[in-house]
């Protein structure tokens, strides 16, 4: 039965995680602006079990309808469930749009979602916009991120898009909000998944990992030599961050393997990043795409590094270090 | 033997292409190809399966004539054979049509394939979808970003970590996996075997008719997403400079910033005011 | 004669490539200042062929074509030119006269363990007294049983420091007491065989110069190379093969000098502008590309009388001659075109600069270049 003509937004509820959460509030809140442009309702798949917390949560983010299926065989992530229920409710109500977090979770079930219904679907987004047609353009990434595409989807529907995670900015949870929601029953003739689960655990949070790390302070040769490198250990103290090193660093020794960043070593995604005299090799800062806020301290201001940070202090690395333990020492306070 | 298929990709040598401000199109022809790194990791992932219980891999990819180079390159790492999916009619395929060009070079080129390996992503457009759109083509188990593979009899057993989880998935044979950069560091091809792989005929040209693809695969009509526009992205950093003596670079970084790193360590790094010093600041 | 790389060529080059920007580039620079031999990355480089270029495959070698080799050569040195040095040399000179002289005895005992990199090589003619007058050797090989007694020292010996065996140059005389030099395959371990300290060089600091001392040392006459008083034509042509190797390594520091010129160029701001906007700048530039491109077509050119089996020692001079000038040359401009950044070592070029020199120097300096030329040009016949 179809509940009425007007177009239509999902948002496929991707909640397993609180990351995972974020990009579909994320993408609830594009959804929403998106709508406006096209007089379209805003609908909020949640499939799984126990969850009402979701239906609770995607409406006080701006949902306007909740597709609901709850049942115990759904406890478990399972692409292949999940891709037969969705792409069932999408035959029977062609939504004009379908917005999928770029988890991983949504990387592999988006692409697959798209080709069963015949769709086209961009991934990793960056940026959605809607035209007064109802177009929906999507700029994508390419080229390591140096350039930007914009795609459409011109004939098929829906219009499918993986949106990366932190692009849009979430609406204030509102309590207040309502929404329709539909309790949908499990298929029946839902097909048995071929790829069995055999073991499902949250990965154990390694504590102080360099991957995890709030704060990381990486330094590169330009630190001069071993002693002064040390050094940074002591700023990594301070901040309660981590250590990072280059390759060459990693080579001579002033740093363990454990400590490598870049592409062939650890791929971090700290707050702010410290960048002591590192130039700025593709080796090195392919692994730091990441990282919220750089300040990188290099005798060179025509670095890559420096060209890339958010604040590039021109000076010796491992003089300007001294002098920030020291200031950090008098002002830090609980 | 198990079989085993790999899908590679050649993809410019350099992350930032220039680009023809008249056209809006990426200058391709200026750099030199290279096999994806995650095709690589998905090669390599074939040959240690090889090497510990004996596969017959053939790689595949589909492309300009000269992404030839890349299948050499996987018989000079140690692939059986290659083919090459090349016809005009492709060009500028997204992934939708690729994945049913590259199902169809499969089906008819790798007879009974047990296991398909991709890699998770391609490092010019990252879109990580034409593994599993092709395991929908072909209608396989997969799993994507697995980081180590256990193969007993016809039963595949994938490790993965994904989105925090950590999973271990089971599948029979035939299945369809993508490889994570995780593991399976490729090796670099030996002189010897980049020599043998200009000299034996593993290497098989195919084009859109051989594989007896429909007319609605061929040119846009097999695509469903359509490239607008490319656009260089702005630098979105504000890129601060601050030069000028080491401490007084660093006060004026720390003044600036005080807020902004407090609240990322929990901790308050904001000069105290003392009472005689209403200005607040440091002699 | 080819002018455009073939596909093989391309993947051999981009092959040597990704190997010498990952494993190489992030240490170039730290193992220059420190003079250390990266032996990490040479046991890397082994089983990849890297020591075994052109040996044949029985021998567990790679048996490329020479233009390939000379692309991995090239490669090596376009990033680091002191680990360039060390497989040109151990590939260019001391596989390569084990392959045109040594007894089927001594391939067998010695070209697998070399062509694996198992052993590493040195070519040992050069003396305090003996450089370009290569007749001037004074280290001497005394007939001793079923051995031979060698004394003297040698200098400069690229790899010196590293090398498992070495070919040494010696006097020796003949039935009728004539002196003559002949080449002796020397194993370090050998009592009597002993290595000066690492020279404090200019350029290529990360490969192990040294000198050898032989004292008293005792070497089976199994291991006299060739036959006794081959040592000239030894030499000279082990000496036409390893000036490919040089040129090519010339190439290589000249190209890696080049592309960071152009890149430093592209970046460095002045007047509110790329310093590559300003002709002067382009016209550098310019003659940089247009003399790289002439060397490497020269190089090529005697590689493949090489293979075709043809004389090529005179192409083979003209090759270093050219390529090493343009080594010269380039990288004192790609200095120039940084500027003091670039006479400091924050940045390559001044390596490259420091490392161009000796390809001028080393296996036949420009003057003996122009020398060997200079005859075969003579020694035509008028038309």
């Amino acid at each position: 039965m179809m509940k009425s003509r007007k177009k239509s937004i999902w948002v496929f509820g991707d909640y397993r995680n609180y990351y995972q959460n974020r990009v579909t509030l994320q993408l609830l809140s594009k959804a929403v602006d998106l709508a406006s442009v096209i007089d379209a309702e805003v609908c909020a798949l949640v499939v799984g079990h126990e969850i009402e917390e979701w239906i609770m949560e995607y409406t006080a983010h701006g949902a306007d309808r909740i597709l609901a299926i709850d049942h115990p065989s759904l406890e478990s992530y399972s692409t292949e469930h999940y891709l037969a229920l969705v792409e069932k409710l999408a035959r029977e109500r062609n939504p004009d749009i379908l917005l999928i977090g770029a988890t991983d979770f949504g990387r592999e079930f988006a692409p697959r979602l798209a080709k069963r219904l015949g769709t086209g679907l961009s991934a990793d987004c960056v940026g959605l916009d809607m035209t007064p047609e109802g177009l929906l353009v999507q700029v994508a990434p390419s080229f390591g991120g140096n350039m930007l595409a914009e795609i459409v989807t011109e004939e098929h529907r829906p219009q499918m898009a993986t949106v990366r995670p932190g692009t849009f900015k979430e609406i204030p949870h509102n309590a207040e909000r309502t929404a329709v929601v539909e309790r949908l029953p499990l298929p029946e003739d839902l097909p048995v998944p071929r790829v069995r689960v055999i073991e499902y655990e949250r990965a154990a949070e390694r504590d102080h990992t360099i991957e995890n790390a709030t704060v990381i302070v990486c330094g590169g040769r330009g630190m001069g030599n071993k002693n002064n490198f040390k050094k940074l250990d002591d700023l990594a103290a301070l901040l309660g961050g981590d250590v990072g090193a280059t390759r060459p660093v990693v080579y001579a020794g002033w740093a363990g393997h454990d400590a490598l960043v870049g592409q062939a070593g650890k791929h971090i995604k700290p707050k702010i990043l410290f960048s002591f005299g590192i130039s700025g090799a593709i080796q090195h800062t392919a692994g730091l795409g990441e990282a919220d806020f750089i300040v990188a301290i290099n005798k060179n201001p025509q670095a890559t590094m420096m060209k890339m940070a958010d604040v590039a202090v021109t000076a010796d690395a491992a003089d300007l270090l001294n002098h920030l333990i020291r200031e950090l020492k008098k002002r830090i306070r609980d | 033997m198990l079989k085993i298929a790999v899908c590679v990709k050649q993809v410019p040598m350099v992350t930032e292409l220039p680009w023809d401000e008249k056209t809006g199109t990426l200058r391709r022809d200026l750099a030199a190809g290279m096999m994806n790194p995650a095709c690589k990791h998905a090669l390599e992932a074939a040959l240690q399966i090889k090497e510990e219980m004996g596969a017959d891999v053939t790689v595949l990819t589909m492309g300009p004539p000269a992404a030839e180079e890349v299948l050499r390159e996987a018989l000079a790492l140690g692939a059986d054979r290659g083919v090459l999916v090349c016809d005009k009619m492709l060009a500028g395929s997204d992934t939708y049509a690729t994945s049913a060009v590259l199902a169809a070079a499969i089906s008819r080129q790798v007879a009974e394939v047990d296991l398909i390996l991709c890699g998770a992503y391609t490092s010019d457009s990252e879109t990580a979808q034409v593994g599993p759109q092709l395991a929908e083509e072909l209608n396989l188990p997969a799993a994507a970003y697995a980081e180590h593979l256990d193969i007993s009899g016809r039963t595949l057993k994938v490790r993965r970590l994904v989105d925090k989880f950590r999973e271990t998935l089971e599948m029979e044979f035939p299945a369809l996996v993508t490889i994570s950069m995780e593991r399976y560091k490729p090796r670099y091809a030996p002189f010897a075997g980049l020599e043998a792989a200009f000299c034996r005929g593993q290497l098989t040209v195919v084009d859109a008719a051989d594989l007896g693809l429909s007319p609605s695969l061929l040119r846009e009509k097999g695509s469903r997403t359509k490239v607008r526009r490319v656009f260089i992205r702005k630098a979105q950093k504000e890129n601060v400079k601050i030069t000028g003596a080491a401490a007084g670079a660093v006060s004026e970084f720390l003044d600036r910033y005080q807020r902004k790193i407090g609240a990322v360590i929990g901790k308050s790094i904001e000069l105290k005011k003392r009472a005689n010093d209403p200005a607040g600041t440091d002699e | 004669m080819q002018f455009n790389p073939c596909m093989k060529h391309k993947l051999i080059r981009s092959t040597a490539r990704h190997f010498a920007e990952t494993e190489l580039a992030p240490i170039a620079a730290e193992i220059d200042q420190h003079r250390i031999f990266p032996r990490e990355v040479i046991e890397k480089m082994r089983p990849l062929h890297y020591f075994g270029l052109q040996a044949p495959k029985e021998y567990g070698g790679a048996a490329l074509d020479s233009i390939s080799a000379a692309i991995v050569v090239e490669e090596l040195s376009r990033v680091c030119a002191a680990v360039g040095l060390c497989v040109t040399v151990h590939n260019g000179v001391a596989v390569y006269p084990f392959l045109q002289f040594a007894s089927s005895f001594q391939k067998e005992k010695y070209l697998p363990k070399l062509a694996s990199g198992e052993v590493i090589g040195a070519f040992s003619l050069t003396e305090a007294n003996a450089g370009s007058d290569a007749g001037s050797v004074e280290t001497t090989a005394v007939k001793s049983g079923s051995d031979y007694v060698l004394n003297g020292t040698k200098i400069f010996v690229t790899n010196g420091g590293v090398c498992d065996v070495a070919l040494i140059f010696a006097l020796t005389s003949s039935p009728e007491n004539r002196l003559q030099s002949s080449v002796f395959i020397v194993e370090s371990g050998l009592p009597g065989f002993l290595r000066g300290e690492l020279e404090d060089l200019c350029g290529m600091r990360a490969n192990p110069v040294s000198s050898l001392f032989l004292e008293d040392c005792r070497v089976s006459q199994e291991n006299l190379l060739g036959h006794l008083g081959d040592g000239m034509k030894i030499g000279l042509a082990t000496l036409d093969n390893g000036r490919i190797g040089v040129a090519a390594q010339a190439l290589g520091i000249a190209q890696g000098a080049m592309e960071a010129a152009v890149k430093y160029a592209k970046e460095r701001q002045q007047f509110k502008k790329p310093i590559a906007s300003q002709q002067t700048i382009q016209n550098y530039i310019a003659d940089m590309a247009t003399e790289i491109m002439a060397a490497r077509l020269l190089l090529y050119r005697a590689c493949e009388l090489k293979d075709a089996g043809q004389p090529f020692g005179c192409e083979a001079s003209m090759a270093k001659l050219y390529c090493s000038s343009v080594a010269s040359k380039v990288t004192s401009v790609a200095v120039q075109i940084h500027g003091g950044y670039g006479y400091s070592k924050e940045y390559d070029v001044e390596r490259y600069f420091r490392d161009a020199k000796v390809t001028e120097i080393y296996e036949g300096t420009s003057e003996i270049q122009r020398v060997v030329i200079a005859r075969a040009v003579l020694s035509q016949p008028i038309l």
